[in-house]
């Protein structure tokens, strides 16, 4: 992927430049929004990330603004230290796609523009999903992998779901929470793993190879392949 | 003086005599007027009746009776009761005590005041001319001046009523301010020394009270509230210290122990591991004071929508089902209809979540936790979450939801002290309280919160004030806008406005039929969500989203199909 990051604080973006990179992904960034402005409307990027508050007269928002009235449509990362839920509000609202709150783990940031990335590529209206021998149906709502039949909760089948539409990327258990259950807290304990290791139990019997598996420091990843 | 002229006392004391000297004169000039009229018209009276009486004489005795009548009775008079003349028609004297005619008084009858020298005084005398048949004259008069101290006596009364007035004003005034200077003096000494910085100082109240006390009251209440703000403030800015130090403490000295002991990679990874996770409990710590200011400002009351209350406990209790049974805890939901009420549903989710979380932390080894939500007469909403673990005794329960305030029980397990604190500020921003009570043995957390009343009456919702409710959709590529009508059973014609904000295009609002019934009102958005071709994943989600604002609804195989019909 080619991602280009807007942001003026120096170690940040040395940081998130080489984790990109060691990542096997391209990085550009921009430490000012002119420059930033300039970047993402000149060359093809793939996911955009952009600081909220930025040197010069032209902040983040404005850019986010300027770059969707001028019909361009890369994902945007939001990466802000406002972390008030109206400051999220307005991030999106002003056309940004994902919004991080500063300070952030490297590998939430990673796994949300992953998503991003794959996002954008689209994929046009699904019926069905499908990882190795896991099958789901999203129109009548049932699971199943290979002949087996596996009976879900309406929840349970929200996270498998989520966890099927985002295959072989790695999933933050806040994504989750955002996403399967709407909760922006942190609910403290760790309920996500739980749930993670019930609908685990569900659709990896024993003689089964595994699906879903935990990526350290990270969250999990729903993969077929080894 | 000039400190005396500008006081308040002054300026009310200075009216009150003004006022006084008003009504005073208001009353006196009538009253002599009236007096004026009444003694004049009382002299022509008598003088008329002399006339009358003398004319008689007259007419029974011709004119040399008259006059020897008249020299008679001047004769026998006081001097100067009366003042009496006859004169032929050619004005000659014939009898009286006036030498001669009066050079005023013309030949006609009627009255007349003028000067006149009597009998060598100087005075004012009042005269009635009367023509006698034969053309004498008669001239009945009376002195004036016998009446004229009465003036002076009414003026100098009403100067001395004046006087006193003012002088009493003017005591009452300075007495007044005497007392008022006191006692606001009394104020501004005790706010002289809180803003000093002695917070002890109370302002003087009397049993009796007074506007003056009245406002005492009012400074002093409030007082109280700052001294507990600013406790709280102190308290808060002590915790942090603590609480945020001691991580901080732990990160500096497992760095500072790693730069001089300089270990093998393997086991200095592990230390920047360990590193790492005190970091993150550094910004757990700040992200949940950073969300307790957020609530405690009330800002996020703006973003409050109509909302069950059980449906959002249901949800939570849906969530900790596992991490209960994984911990053997059986964890159940009980309620009596959707208690509404308007608030913020994250909010209120994180509150219940922190509850049930504290409940798991403390509930007994197969306890048992019990989430219930009941609307109560009175219109509360009680969200109770109940345990069975060692419960917080008494003397701790006040203290308990103040900010990093850790019980004895909670010694040693996971936790930084601020879950209750967010529970309490969460009731307070949704006009609830929270309270805790004994559970015999445990725990039961009550969260009650004012229900919002159907049809409208409710205070937080008016009949003419839509309700509203935001949702930014992440997933699909726009965030919507929608504005609800308030419920209303008996409408059913009603519409939703959405407003759609998409990338870079200029805001779209379009109008949705929405049906009473909640489950057709989501396919309703659902439906215009698709005709607006939006992928599966969009109606979705919006869906999922209108979960937390509408009832729970299932999205079952029929449901996405009536969605895709609708779509084509």
């Amino acid at each position: 992927m080619k991602v280009l990051l807007v942001e003026d604080n120096e170690r940040v973006t040395r940081f998130v430049v080489k984790g990109l990179q060691e990542a096997g992904h391209v990085a550009d960034h921009a430490d000012n929004g002119r420059d930033g402005m300039f970047l993402a409307a000149s060359e093809p990027y793939d996911v955009i990330i952009m600081d909220r508050m930025l040197p010069g007269q032209i902040d983040g928002l404005a850019i986010i603004e300027a770059l969707r009235k001028a019909g361009n449509r890369t994902p945007i990362l939001i990466l802000s230290a406002l972390s008030d839920v109206d400051e999220r509000i307005r991030g999106l609202k002003s056309g940004g796609d994902d919004y991080l709150t500063k300070p952030f783990a490297f590998g939430e940031l990673l796994a949300r523009l992953d998503a991003l990335g794959r996002r954008a590529q689209g994929s046009g209206t699904q019926t069905s999903l499908r990882v190795g021998d896991l099958h789901v149906d999203l129109l009548s709502r049932r699971a199943s992998r290979g002949t087996r039949t596996i009976a879900l909760q309406p929840q349970e089948f929200k996270l498998l779901e989520y966890l099927m539409r985002h295959a072989g990327q790695v999933v933050t258990r806040t994504m989750l929470l955002e996403n399967v259950w709407d909760y922006h807290f942190d609910p403290q304990t760790n309920v996500v793993d739980v749930h993670i290791s019930k609908l685990r139990q569900k659709i990896e019997s024993d003689s089964e190879p595994p699906l879903l598996r935990t990526v350290r420091n990270a969250g999990y990843m729903l993969s077929a392949d080894e | 003086m000039n400190r005396l002229l500008r006081s308040s006392a002054f300026t009310l004391a200075f009216s009150y005599v003004a006022f006084g000297i008003a009504a005073l004169v208001l009353f006196a000039a009538p009253l002599w007027y009236a007096w004026q009229v009444t003694i004049q018209e009382s002299r022509t009276e008598v003088l008329r009746a002399d006339v009358q009486r003398l004319s008689e004489v007259f007419r029974r005795e011709g004119a040399p009776g008259l006059a020897a009548f008249i020299d008679n009775r001047v004769g026998m008079q006081i001097p100067g009761e009366r003042i009496l003349l006859l004169t032929n028609p050619a004005l000659h004297r014939l009898a009286g005590n006036l030498q001669e005619w009066p050079g005023g008084i013309p030949p006609e009858p009627g009255i007349y005041t003028l000067p006149v020298n009597l009998s060598g005084r100087q005075t004012h005398a009042m005269f009635v001319h009367t023509i006698l048949p034969g053309g004498y004259n008669l001239l009945v008069g009376r002195d004036q001046t016998l009446f004229a101290s009465l003036a002076p006596r009414f003026w100098y009364g009403l100067a001395a009523a004046v006087a006193v007035l003012s002088i009493a004003g003017a005591l009452g005034g300075l007495m007044i301010r005497r007392a008022v200077l006191m006692r606001v003096d009394g104020i501004r000494q005790t706010v002289l020394a809180i803003v000093q910085g002695d917070w002890s100082h109370r302002l003087p109240t009397k049993t009796v009270s007074d506007e003056l006390d009245t406002l005492s009251r009012t400074i002093n209440a409030m007082l109280d509230q700052l001294e507990q703000l600013l406790h709280g403030v102190r308290d808060v800015s002590n915790s942090i210290a603590h609480d945020l130090r001691t991580p901080l403490a732990e990160l500096r000295s497992r760095l500072e122990e790693l730069v001089l002991t300089r270990p093998g990679p393997e086991e200095a990874f592990a230390e920047i591991d360990g590193a790492v996770a005190d970091v993150d409990r550094v910004i757990r710590i700040f992200n949940a004071l950073l969300r307790l200011a957020e609530i405690d400002t009330g800002m996020r009351r703006s973003g409050f929508v109509p909302v069950s209350a059980a449906d959002v406990a249901r949800q939570a209790v849906d969530f900790y089902l596992p991490a209960a049974e994984l911990k053997g805890i059986a964890l159940s939901y009980r309620g009596n209809g959707p208690a509404d009420i308007s608030g913020d549903p994250v909010l209120l989710a994180q509150a219940i979540g922190n509850l049930i979380d504290n409940a798991l932390k403390y509930a007994a080894d197969r306890g048992v936790i019990s989430v219930e939500v009941q609307t109560l007469v009175g219109g509360k909403v009680w969200i109770t979450v109940a345990d069975d673990g060692p419960g917080i005794p008494d003397e701790e329960k006040p203290k308990v939801s103040t900010r990093f305030y850790r019980g004895d029980a909670s010694r040693g397990t996971p936790g930084v002290g601020l879950g209750l604190t967010l529970v309490q500020s969460v009731a307070k921003v949704h006009g609830g309280v929270l309270e805790l009570a004994d559970n015999n043995p445990g725990l039961r957390a009550h969260m009650i919160i004012p229900a919002q009343l159907p049809g409208g009456t409710g205070a937080l919702r008016g009949p003419a004030l839509p309700s509203r409710s935001q949702l930014a959709d992440t997933l699909g590529q726009l965030s919507l806008e929608v504005t609800e009508p308030p419920l209303d059973a008996a409408d059913r014609s009603r519409e939703a406005r959405c407003v759609e904000y998409d990338h870079g295009v200029a805001p779209r609002a379009f109008h949705v039929p929405m049906l009473p019934d909640p489950a057709n009102r989501l396919l309703g958005l659902c439906a215009a969500f698709f005709a607006r071709d939006r992928q599966l994943v969009g109606a979705h989600y919006l869906c999922d989203r209108f979960r937390s604002h509408a009832r729970p609804h299932q999205l079952d195989s029929g449901f996405v199909h009536q969605l895709t019909a609708f779509g084509k």
